[in-house]
C-alpha cells in the first residue's frame, strides 16, 4: 500500500510539475504578444545590428578592392626585352625591385607575370621566348624574397600586342612583361 | 616464208602500233624537276542530249575551273586559242574534232554536259583522243555543285598524278573570334568551312592526327597553356595542364602520339607523350635553350624542330633511331616553325627576311635551299600537304592575315577562303571535312 501511496503521490507530484512547465510554457509563449513594441524595437535594433557587419564587410571588400587596385598599380610597371632576348636590362631590374617591396607590402595579393613578343618572331617560338621572359621576371623576384607559390606564369608569345603596327617603336613596347594581381 | 614473216610481222606493227601510243596515257610528274604545264580547255556546258545549254551545268565547269586555278601543273586554256572556235558539237569524242586542239597545243580537252540534276563530265587526251576521266552525277542540287565539282578535280589530279591529297584533305586552322582564337576546319578550297572549339582564349598550333580522328592544340587563356584535344566522332574538346607554364607546339606523330614542348626544366623542351598523356621522363633532344615545333615524315623516325640551342632560333633535325641531332640551317639568325615532307626530303620553314618573315624550302639531299614565298607582309606556319606537294601558310599580304597555299616549287601562291577575320596555322589532315 505505501509503495502503492508512494507511486500515487509521485505521479501526482509529476503531473503538477508537468502542467507547472506547461503554465510556464503558455507564459513565454505569451510574452511576446505583451511586450511586441519590445519586439519590434529588438527586431529594429538586430537590423541595425545586421546592417552594421554588411557595412564593416562591405568596406572590407572595399578597402581590399582598393588595395588591389593600389598594388595592380604599384606592380602595374611593365618590363621589356630586346628582340629575342630575355635578359634582364638595368630598368627592368630596378623595376623588378620596386615590385618586390609593393609585393611584400602587399603581402595577401599574388601575381600573374605574362611574357610576350613582338609580331615578328613565329606564334610557336614566341610562346617560348614568353614563358622564358616571364620566367626571367619570377627568378629574379624569388631572388628577393617573393615566393614562387605567389608568381603565375602565362606566355601569351605575340597574341595580344600592346600596340598595333609594324616598326621598332611598337614592337619595343610589345617585347614586355605585364604583372597582374592574380585574387 | 621469211619474206611472207617479215611482211607480217610489218602489218601487226603497224596495226597495234596506234593502240600502243594511245597506251601512252598523258602523265604528269608533280615531283619531277622543271614541271611542264599541261594545257586544259574546259568546253562550254551543254544542256540535254549535247544541245542547248543548262544553268547547271555551267555552275559545275566553274568550279571546276575554279578548283584547276589551284593546280599549278594545270594551265586553263580559253576558246580564242582554238581556230574556229568550239571544236565540239556533243560531249563524246566522236563529236570533237582534235586536230584545231592539237595544232593550238591544248593536252586536255573537258566537256561538261547536264541534264536536270545530272550532270556528266569527261576529260579527253587530245592526242591520243583517249577518255582520261569520265563521271557522272545524279541528283545534284546548286549547293552540291562545289562538292561535285571537287570531287571530279580530285579525280582528275589521281589520274594525271597519282596523288590527290590536296583534294582529299581537311585544313584545321586557328582564326579570330571575340578578341581570341578558335580553331576551323575546312577542305583546302575553303568548303564546308566549320568552328570546332569554343575553349575561349587563344586556341594556336592544331595538329591533324593521321587517321583525321584527332586533332591536338594549344589553348592560352588566364589559367596558363592547357594540351587541347579534339575528339571528331563526338565533337567534344579536352582540356589538360601540364606541370611547368606551357604547353607548345602539339604535333602527332605518324604512329597516334603526341610530341609537344613542355616547360619541366626552367625552358621549352620537346616531349613524347605516352597513351595516358603523360610525358617522358627525358626530353627529345634537350639542350640548355629553347626547342619547339616539332614535325615527322612519314616513318615517324624523323624530327625536325626549332631550337634556340646555338642563339638565335634556327632548324635541327633529330633522326630518332640514333638519336643524332643535324643543324638544317645555317642562313639567316632567325629560322623557325619548320614542316618535314612525308618522304622526310625536304624541310620548309619560316625565316625572317629584311622584308619580314618568307617561307624557304631546303632539299636534304641536294642540299640545297630556296624561297617558296615572296610576300609582301609576313609568311609563316608553312605545312606540307600530305602528298608532300603543296605548301600551306599563313601570310599578311593583303592586310589581314589568311591562308594561303603555294607548291615546294613555290608557284603562285592562291588564297583558300576562310570567311571574315584572320585566319593562321593551317594543318592538313587526311579527313573529309565536316559537313
Amino acid at each position: 500500500m505505501n509503495a502503492k501511496r508512494l507511486f500515487l503521490s509521485s505521479l501526482l507530484i509529476g503531473l503538477l510539475v508537468a502542467s507547472a512547465a506547461g503554465c510556464a510554457k503558455k507564459t513565454t509563449d505569451a510574452m511576446p504578444a505583451a511586450p511586441t513594441k519590445v519586439e519590434i524595437s529588438d527586431k529594429d535594433g538586430d537590423w541595425q545590428n545586421n546592417k552594421a557587419p554588411e557595412s564593416r564587410s562591405l568596406s572590407e571588400d572595399e578597402m581590399r578592392a582598393a588595395q588591389r587596385a593600389e598594388a595592380q598599380q604599384a606592380v602595374g610597371n611593365m618590363i621589356f626585352f630586346a628582340f629575342d632576348s630575355f635578359e634582364l636590362t638595368p630598368e627592368s631590374r630596378t623595376v623588378l625591385t620596386s615590385k618586390a617591396d609593393v609585393l611584400k607590402k602587399y603581402s595577401l595579393f599574388n601575381i600573374i607575370i605574362e611574357g610576350n613578343c613582338d609580331e615578328r618572331g613565329t606564334s610557336e617560338y614566341n610562346l617560348a621566348l614568353g614563358e622564358r621572359r616571364a620566367k626571367v621576371a619570377q627568378q629574379f623576384l624569388s631572388q628577393l624574397g617573393i615566393a614562387d607559390s605567389r608568381m603565375t606564369i602565362v606566355s601569351y608569345g605575340k597574341e595580344r600586342p600592346l600596340e598595333q603596327g609594324h616598326d621598332e617603336a611598337v614592337w619595343s613596347k610589345n617585347r614586355r612583361d605585364e604583372f597582374k594581381i592574380q585574387n | 616464208m621469211k619474206l611472207k614473216t617479215w611482211i607480217l610481222t610489218c602489218l601487226l606493227v603497224l596495226v597495234f602500233a596506234p593502240s600502243a601510243h594511245a597506251g601512252d596515257t598523258l602523265s604528269v610528274d608533280i615531283f619531277g624537276p622543271g614541271q611542264s604545264k599541261v594545257n586544259i580547255l574546259v568546253l562550254p556546258a551543254r544542256g540535254p542530249n549535247g544541245s542547248g545549254t543548262s544553268a547547271l551545268g555551267t555552275s559545275f565547269s566553274n568550279h571546276v575551273q575554279s578548283d584547276i586555278g589551284y593546280l599549278p601543273f594545270l594551265r586553263l586554256a580559253y576558246m580564242n586559242e582554238i581556230l574556229g572556235g568550239d571544236p565540239s558539237k556533243g560531249l563524246k569524242a566522236d563529236d570533237i574534232d582534235f586536230k584545231p586542239l592539237q595544232l593550238g597545243r591544248i593536252d586536255l580537252i573537258m566537256t561538261v554536259g547536264a541534264r536536270g540534276q545530272d550532270i556528266e563530265a569527261r576529260v579527253y587526251e587530245t592526242y591520243t583522243r583517249k577518255l582520261l576521266v569520265g563521271k557522272a552525277y545524279s541528283q545534284v542540287d546548286e549547293a552540291g555543285v562545289p562538292l561535285v565539282a571537287d570531287r571530279f578535280c580530285a579525280q582528275l589530279m589521281r589520274v594525271l598524278t597519282g596523288k590527290s591529297g590536296f583534294f582529299d584533305s581537311t585544313l584545321a586552322f586557328s582564326k579570330r573570334v571575340d578578341g581570341g582564337k578558335e580553331l576551323f576546319t575546312a577542305s583546302a578550297l575553303g568548303r564546308g568551312l566549320s568552328q570546332i572549339t569554343r575553349d575561349g582564349g587563344y586556341n594556336v598550333s592544331p595538329s591533324w592526327s593521321k587517321d583525321g580522328r584527332h586533332i591536338a592544340y594549344t589553348n592560352i587563356s588566364d589559367k596558363g597553356h592547357r594540351l587541347g584535344v579534339w575528339d571528331r566522332a563526338s565533337r567534344i574538346s579536352r582540356l589538360r595542364k601540364y606541370p611547368g607554364n606551357v604547353a607548345i607546339s602539339p604535333t602527332y606523330t605518324p604512329d597516334g602520339r603526341i610530341a609537344v614542348a613542355l616547360s619541366l626544366n626552367g625552358h621549352a623542351d620537346i616531349y613524347m607523350l605516352d597513351a595516358a598523356m603523360n610525358p617522358s621522363a627525358q626530353a627529345m633532344a634537350p639542350s640548355w635553350g629553347i626547342s619547339v615545333s616539332p614535325s615527322f615524315d612519314l616513318s615517324g623516325r624523323k624530327m625536325v624542330f626549332c631550337s634556340g640551342r646555338l642563339g638565335g632560333p634556327q632548324i635541327f633535325m633529330l633522326n630518332r633511331d640514333t638519336g643524332a641531332v643535324e643543324r638544317i640551317t645555317y642562313e639567316g639568325t632567325y629560322n623557325t616553325r619548320p614542316s618535314l615532307s612525308p618522304d622526310g626530303r625536304f624541310v620548309v620553314f619560316a625565316r625572317l627576311t629584311s622584308d619580314g618573315q618568307r617561307i624557304f624550302i631546303r632539299d636534304l639531299v641536294a642540299n640545297q635551299e630556296r624561297q617558296i614565298s615572296f610576300g609582301p607582309g609576313n609568311d609563316e606556319d608553312p605545312s606540307f600537304d600530305p602528298d608532300g606537294y603543296f605548301v600551306s601558310f599563313a601570310s599578311s599580304r593583303n592586310g589581314g592575315t589568311k591562308i594561303f597555299v603555294t607548291t615546294r616549287y613555290g608557284d603562285p601562291a592562291k588564297q583558300i577562303p576562310t570567311g571574315p577575320g584572320d585566319a593562321m596555322a593551317p594543318a592538313w589532315g587526311v579527313a573529309p571535312a565536316l559537313q
